[in-house]
């Protein structure tokens, strides 16, 4: 099947290419109804990546957050017409008995840390495209119930999910949330509505902060000084601020405590070791998510006032008719600094 | 309920190859027309097909149909000896399926690139203005002449469009429009607007796309697999 997709080619610059859909045997087509640029996307965009890592991705086709219609099934899981969320991380060249690794055994790693894994606008190609062949093991079902323009956050409320099932947390330990931005804030109404535990969000935004379900938000000024007793911190920040971020809450956590970085750096950041070792702080790396943790985020969008807490980062709904569609939109999301994005819907 | 019209019909002369039209010439693994087909099967606001084909191909094409599980396609209808007669062969045999609101999306074998932004926005146009055209504004300057020898005018470049298809309508105005097309003696016309136009009635413009080219030459079938090994080469 013909089909079209915008495909990276160099910084700045998107292409049209026109794809021949070949699905295998347990694949089913999908059509893109939505999707959501993330700040990943907006690296490649922007060549915010080493140039030569670059050549080797380009071209290729961004966005890794989307949900569909199925349109053809080859699988016999799906029933046309049905909507579905596509899982980015693929593992499809499973070894088992070779493998020594064995990460996807270990609930609280996965399949997303499995060296083998592809992983959609990274080293796969993405989401930017009309229709899709995807294997059936990666797409997961949405209840009519749910509108797809907010099941779109499936992908980011995975993600939150992946953080939490990290580490083991103890109903004694205090716990805060690092950041923010929308991850933070995923993260903190999972905490809330699903998990049901006490913590504090810790940001540089009030107005943002307010919006968070929190128990207690803590406003960072530039004289930083935080007092604050936690026990379990989820870093959300990343980006530029990543650096800053991470010694704060080294300054900050109680000795023994867990540090669960889940935001992406711009790049490697200096953090103060010395102090790392001195208060016996373990840390943890979490990256992206697998499908059982997509299975989760679809059951949780079951639950009312979660639903309610992810619709409010839905900003507006972009219709993509054609490329200049999808280079506005890129440029919108380069500029949003509100708390929410703004949805891809696919017409082209 | 939207039924897609897909015109199989022609002998494609211009292509050069005298053992097969152009409909169903193979591009990488499957003929033009299955392309075509593959784009409205897959498109959710399709609800039935209708392919308008020659004769000696039904048997060729219903095994297509099964191959490559082409569900939505109910009827296989006679080509007419014109374009005007494929479609009225087509418009009689889903009469008994359709009422008066059903919208009927005419559309050409020969373009497999037709995005799924141009069906919708044929579907939502004919709803509320019963019929609809795809155009394509034209970029070079068109140039008329009578004799083939010297120019007779230079029209407006702005007021000119070169036509696509899709070409939609309510079912009950296609209907309309042929029966008087015939009452009227006019019995070879090369698109249905002009059938429309006929009977007074406004025919408004969806934007076409340049990708929506049609295969009529042997340039365009170069053209066509450049751009699809083009897709392969981005493949990771």
């Amino acid at each position: 099947m013909l089909t079209k997709s915008y495909k990276i080619v160099q910084p700045k610059r998107f292409e049209i290419y026109i794809d021949n859909i070949e699905p295998k045997e347990d694949d089913a087509i999908i059509k893109i109804e939505y999707a959501a640029i993330c700040k990943a996307d907006i690296r490649y965009y922007l060549g915010k990546r080493d140039m030569r890592v670059l050549d080797k991705k380009y071209p290729m086709s961004l966005l890794h957050e989307a949900v569909g219609i199925v349109i053809k099934d080859y699988s016999g899981k799906f029933t046309v017409g049905e909507k579905v969320a596509l899982v980015p991380n693929i593992v499809s060249n499973c070894m088992e008995d070779k493998c020594t690794n064995k990460v996807c055994l270990d609930n609280k790693l996965g399949q997303n840390y499995c060296p083998r894994a592809l992983f959609a606008s990274s080293n796969y190609n993405g989401f930017s495209r009309s229709i899709i062949a995807y294997p059936s093991s990666n797409i997961v079902r949405i209840n009519n119930n749910i509108d797809l323009c907010i099941a779109v956050f499936a992908e980011l409320i995975s993600v939150a999910n992946a953080a939490i099932r990290r580490i083991d947390i103890d109903k004694n330990d205090r716990v805060a949330v690092w950041g923010d931005g929308i991850l933070g804030y995923i993260l903190c109404s999972v905490l809330h509505n699903i998990y049901d535990v006490n913590f504090t969000v810790i940001g540089k935004h009030e107005e943002k902060l307010k919006e968070f379900t929190a128990d207690k938000y803590i406003l960072l000024d530039d004289e930083y000084k935080l007092t604050s007793n936690v026990d379990i911190v989820f870093e959300c920040v990343g980006g530029s601020n990543s650096e800053n971020a991470i010694n704060q809450i080294i300054d900050t956590i109680n000795p023994g405590g867990k540090i669960v970085l889940a935001g992406v750096p711009d790049k490697n950041p200096n953090i103060d070791v010395r102090k790392v070792l001195e208060k016996g702080i373990s840390i943890y790396g979490v990256t992206r998510s697998n499908v059982n943790d997509f299975y989760n985020a679809i059951s949780q969008l079951e639950n009312d006032n979660f639903y309610k807490c992810i619709s409010k980062l839905f900003l507006d709904e972009l219709i993509i008719n054609d490329i200049t569609d999808y280079y506005k939109a890129f440029e919108m999301e380069i500029l949003n600094r509100k708390l929410g994005k703004n949805i891809l819907k696919f017409r082209f | 309920m939207n039924v897609a019209v897909i015109l199989a019909g022609g002998h494609g002369t211009r292509m050069g190859i005298i053992d097969k039209p152009k409909q169903f010439i193979d591009v990488y693994g499957k003929p033009i027309l299955i392309h075509t087909l593959e784009i409205f099967d897959a498109n959710l606001d399709i609800d039935a097909i209708a392919v308008v084909c020659l004769d000696d191909w039904h048997e060729d094409l219903s095994i297509w149909l099964r191959k490559y599980e082409l569900n939505k396609v109910k009827w296989i209808v006679r080509g007419g000896k014109t374009r005007q007669e494929s479609v009225r062969n087509a418009i009689e045999v889903i009469k008994t399926s359709c009422n008066g609101d059903d919208i009927v999306i005419i559309h050409d074998a020969a373009r497999p690139l037709v995005s799924n932004r141009i069906i919708k926005e044929n579907i939502e146009l004919a709803k509320k203005y019963g019929a609809v055209d795809t155009v394509i504004p034209t970029t070079d300057t068109i140039i008329r002449s009578k004799d083939g020898n010297k120019i007779f005018d230079v029209p407006v470049r702005r007021e000119l469009y070169l036509g696509q298809t899709p070409q939609s309508f309510k079912y009950s105005i296609i209907l309309e429009a042929h029966d008087k097309a015939v009452k009227d003696g006019i019995l070879d016309a090369t698109d249905d607007c002009q059938l429309v136009l006929n009977c007074n009635k406004d025919v408004y413009i969806v934007e076409g796309e340049k990708l929506n080219f049609k295969i009529t030459t042997m340039d365009d079938l170069l053209l066509l697999k450049a751009i699809i090994k083009l897709g392969k080469i981005g493949e990771i």
